[in-house]
């Protein structure tokens, strides 16, 4: 009777052990060829097509699904940034642009393969583009910024190649193509998937991924991680090699001192949205590779709306440029990381390019605030509010403090406002707010876009409201410019109008620090500010 | 026997039926409150780079805000009639998916955390009555007070920084368990209870260890109620004829503390455990943030900054049949502990 019931005991003793010990050298291994990722929000679908998806998801995606072509990368003061000029072939082998710029051609790589091992033929290609320009998704809207817009203007020529036409000679065509909404589909499985009421699979591809990326998903929880694993078969990367990583997890960590915490304590490998204040203890402390690259595609701005009063008045909003404390905001919010975009000399007071964004010249010089002021008719000031939104408390908060003394200076009677992020974009999108902070990204950062985006139409990223038909013009017609020196002529007439009319305010351009393991390297300031996990490697 | 069960079962389900309406109002009222709120939850979801009027409408028509508020409220309704609680625009996941898998984790939290709450606060408590007025009772008072005014997300920091970052102990204090561990097939969704089903030890350590600084965050902010009633009502038992009468046979101090006084003053305890536990699953959010914990909790207060309505209203649903759960299992205790408060 003993020894019967003292076998199984030992046998599963033995299993354990055999577990512990089979466990142990392949956990190890793991942990070596493993990126952990952390950031503070979290990847809420698995295409970035959706209304509401974050850009965690976005550069998800960059690594699940590729695309027809990618930007390169240059190097900006001895950091890796994206580069928009250079369009190299990701699925196409190579591309052609027609003379007239009308025809873009694509021939695809011949070894190119889905994650499911199907090849990625022309058709595949047309069915996602298609449904990039014609579903009720976030493409259309990016990619009508190039010229494309309907179905008709994908054809397949044979299965390996595909053309595209313009209407007109549309500089961010290419570009916008190497964006992350125009990703292409396994179009036999998504089709599959389709419904009646949902013929582009919106709903399945949320939650499942059909594409020939450099990664596969092996778990996805939405608010809490993504476990990726390596498409061995992917040879789109430098060299015409798979990815570095074996495996990658996507991990939200809410709480900013933690994710500080982790990546110092060496259990995550790259993070890049910590708090300025973090990252300046981690830097002097030296052992961690610590990257900031200015966010040369974002511009954080104080705006007026143009169409409120006092702030429809050109002198008012003039008189508030040259009162902001700029030097102790840019230290406050900022620990002065990030590149200014205030304090520039212009010598015959015109712009010194038709780079935008640029640097103006002005300055805190609180006489000449009042001259403006007293300009405008208001020598005794006025009262308004300063709104900005909780998400980004820890950069406008001291920014909204400093902002109301120094404009109490000048009889400027500063109330703040602190609003919920739902509240503050509801506000922003009605136009009812007269005074605050923002920021904004352009993904395709070239002058006529930004200007076309941010300072025309009655939209909601018309910040400032401003309506000036010149301006709308010359950044409509720059659009189409083929002419190198005539579109630089139009960006300084843009600069200029934009100086002498001041509809808001650009501060800066903030740092994105990215803090990693000394052994992390490769890493690249991408247009979505997260990581490519394809960029990395460990050394 | 029987009919003493029986009664209480009747009573049990009438009780139930009488929560049914309370529930009801909790439902109408979260979601006019939502709808009163400022800020369109269409136009924050609509924040990417290039989202126009068109992608608004679209959300909007979505999230069914296209409709009259009335028309939005007949419509909640029957979904939920149908067990049907939305999706949820952050996680894109149906609202009764995502609580259901994040309910476990906070309970086991919550759990974890009275229980060690328990089995610091009721010793304390003890001491302290013993002998009132003393160093030992000034001593207790003052780590009670240390406890309740320092906030959870304060003192979980600090136990990050110590055990963590300082010392190395504990494991990085990010969700339930080392993203390296590969998780136990899922039976009740508690991580401690299914390693051990799956006989995995190395497994349960991981999850154990995993649970330990967020737990006793939790457990300090709650020790000082339920050491200050085990006082209370710890003075009044030892102030009383039987243990008087205890003393006078003569039987021994242990005896008499543990199975005469402790005994009876141990009921008040249970009573403020259900009511500190159910106020502590929704109050954990900072401590489930500052963790990254994947609870309810958490998930409702991103839900809510966002104006994402349906997984805030689930959220006060669930919360609400906890609460009358709660509230009924201490009723149906109290019957069978005291039969006089079965008559009705």
């Amino acid at each position: 009777m003993r020894f019967v019931s003292f076998r199984p005991a030992s046998s599963m003793l033995a299993t354990v052990a055999l577990l512990l010990i089979a466990n142990a050298p392949s956990q190890a291994q793991t942990r070596a060829e493993t990126l952990r990722y952390v950031t503070g929000a979290s990847v809420n679908t698995l295409d970035p097509n959706i209304p509401g998806s974050t850009r965690e998801s976005f550069a998800l995606s960059m690594s699940t699904y590729d695309r027809l072509v990618a930007f390169g990368r240059k190097q900006l003061n001895g950091k890796w940034v994206f580069d928009l000029d250079t369009i190299t072939g990701e699925l196409a082998e190579s591309y052609d642009v027609s003379p007239d710029g009308l025809k873009l051609t694509f021939r695809l790589r011949k070894d190119a393969k889905f994650q499911d091992g199907s090849p990625v033929t022309a058709d595949d290609v047309k069915w996602s583009l298609d449904r990039c320009v014609t579903a009720p998704i976030l493409g259309k809207a990016q990619l009508l910024t190039g010229s494309l817009t309907s179905a008709d203007q994908f054809k397949v020529i044979d299965p390996l190649t595909i053309e595209v036409t313009l209407p007109k000679p549309d500089k961010l065509a290419l570009p916008n193509l190497a964006t992350v909404y125009p990703m292409i589909i396994n179009s036999k499985v998504a089709k599959e998937h389709a419904t009646a009421d949902d013929p582009w699979a919106t709903a399945w591809l949320k939650e499942h991924t059909a594409g020939s990326g450099a990664y596969v998903v092996e778990t996805f929880k939405p608010g809490e991680q993504v476990i990726l694993k390596r498409d061995e078969s992917w040879n789109r990367g430098s060299a015409n090699k798979p990815a570095f990583f074996k495996r990658v997890i996507v991990q939200s960590v809410p709480e900013p001192a933690t994710r500080a915490n982790l990546v110092e304590r060496g259990d995550a490998d790259i993070v890049v949205d910590l708090q300025a204040s973090d990252v300046q203890s981690l830097e002097a402390k030296g052992k961690l590779k610590v990257i900031s690259t200015p966010q040369y595609n974002a511009i954080t701005f104080v705006s007026m709306n143009n169409q409120i009063p006092p702030f429809d008045n050109v002198n008012v909003r003039r008189a508030i440029a040259f009162a902001l404390p700029y030097d102790d905001m840019f230290k406050a919010a900022l620990f002065g990381r990030g590149a200014p975009l205030f304090g520039a000399s212009w010598p015959d007071g015109k712009p010194v390019n038709g780079i935008y964004p640029f640097q103006a010249p002005v300055k805190t010089d609180l006489d000449k605030a009042r001259e403006y002021l007293k300009a405008a008719g208001l020598p005794e000031g006025f009262a308004t509010t300063f709104s900005f939104n909780v998400g980004q408390a820890s950069t406008a908060e001291p920014m909204a403090s400093l902002v109301k003394e120094s404009l109490a200076k000048i009889g400027i009677k500063v109330d703040i406002q602190k609003l919920p992020d739902a509240q503050m974009s509801t506000q922003i999108n009605e136009k009812k707010l007269p005074f605050f902070t923002e920021g904004i990204v352009a993904w395709l950062p070239s002058t006529d876009y930004f200007y076309r985006n941010f300072y025309t139409g009655n939209q909601r990223w018309n910040y400032s409201s401003i309506n000036n038909p010149e301006l709308a013009a010359i950044a409509q017609e720059a659009r189409f410019e083929p002419d190198k020196a005539k579109y630089e002529d139009d960006g300084r007439k843009l600069n200029a109008i934009h100086f002498s009319e001041m509809p808001q305010i650009p501060l800066w351009q903030p740092n994105q620090d990215a803090v990693m393991a000394s052994s992390i390297e490769g890493y690249t300031y991408e247009f979505h500010r997260q990581v490519d996990y394809r960029d990395v490697s460990r050394k | 026997m029987m009919t003493g069960l029986g009664a209480t079962m009747i009573r049990a389900g009438r009780r139930l039926l009488s929560s049914l309406p309370a529930l009801f109002g909790v439902l109408v009222f979260t979601f006019l409150l939502m709808r009163v709120l400022p800020g369109d939850p269409a136009v924050f979801f609509a924040s990417g780079p290039n989202a126009g009027k068109e992608e608004i409408e679209q959300i909007r028509k979505q999230m069914g805000l296209n409709r009259s508020v009335p028309e939005q409220l007949v419509f909640y309704l029957s979904d939920i009639g149908h067990g049907n609680l939305g999706r949820s625009m952050m996680t894109g996941q149906p609202v009764l998916k995502d609580l259901r898998e994040r309910l476990p984790a906070s309970l086991e939290l919550t759990f974890t955390a009275l229980l060690i709450a328990l089995i610091a606060a009721v010793p304390l408590g003890v001491a302290a009555a013993l002998r009132p007025g003393s160093i030992v009772d000034h001593g207790v008072r003052l780590f009670c007070a240390l406890g309740v005014c320092v906030p959870t997300f304060v003192s979980g920091l600090l136990l990050i920084y110590v055990f963590y970052y300082l010392l190395g102990l504990a494991p990085d204090p990010t969700g339930r368990i080392d993203v390296f561990t590969s998780l136990p097939p899922q039976r009740t969704g508690f991580l401690s209870i299914d390693f051990l089903l799956a006989g995995d030890f190395e497994g349960w350590w991981a999850a154990c260890k995993q649970l330990v600084l967020p737990a006793v965050s939790m457990a300090l902010f709650v020790i000082a109620p339920l050491a200050r009633i085990t006082r209370a009502s710890m003075l009044v038992s030892l102030g009383s004829d039987f243990v008087r009468t205890a003393r006078s046979v003569g039987l021994s101090w242990r005896k008499v503390v543990v199975t005469y006084a402790l005994r009876n003053a141990i009921l008040p305890v249970i009573t403020i455990a259900g009511i500190v536990f159910s106020t502590m699953l929704g109050a954990n959010v900072l401590v489930e943030k500052v963790f990254s914990w994947p609870g309810v909790a958490s998930y409702a207060l991103d839900a809510l900054l966002s104006s994402d309505y349906a997984p805030v209203q689930g959220f006060v649903l669930l919360m609400a049949s906890l609460f009358v759960l709660v509230n009924l299992v201490v009723d149906v205790c109290y019957g069978i502990a005291d039969p006089r408060v079965s008559i009705e």
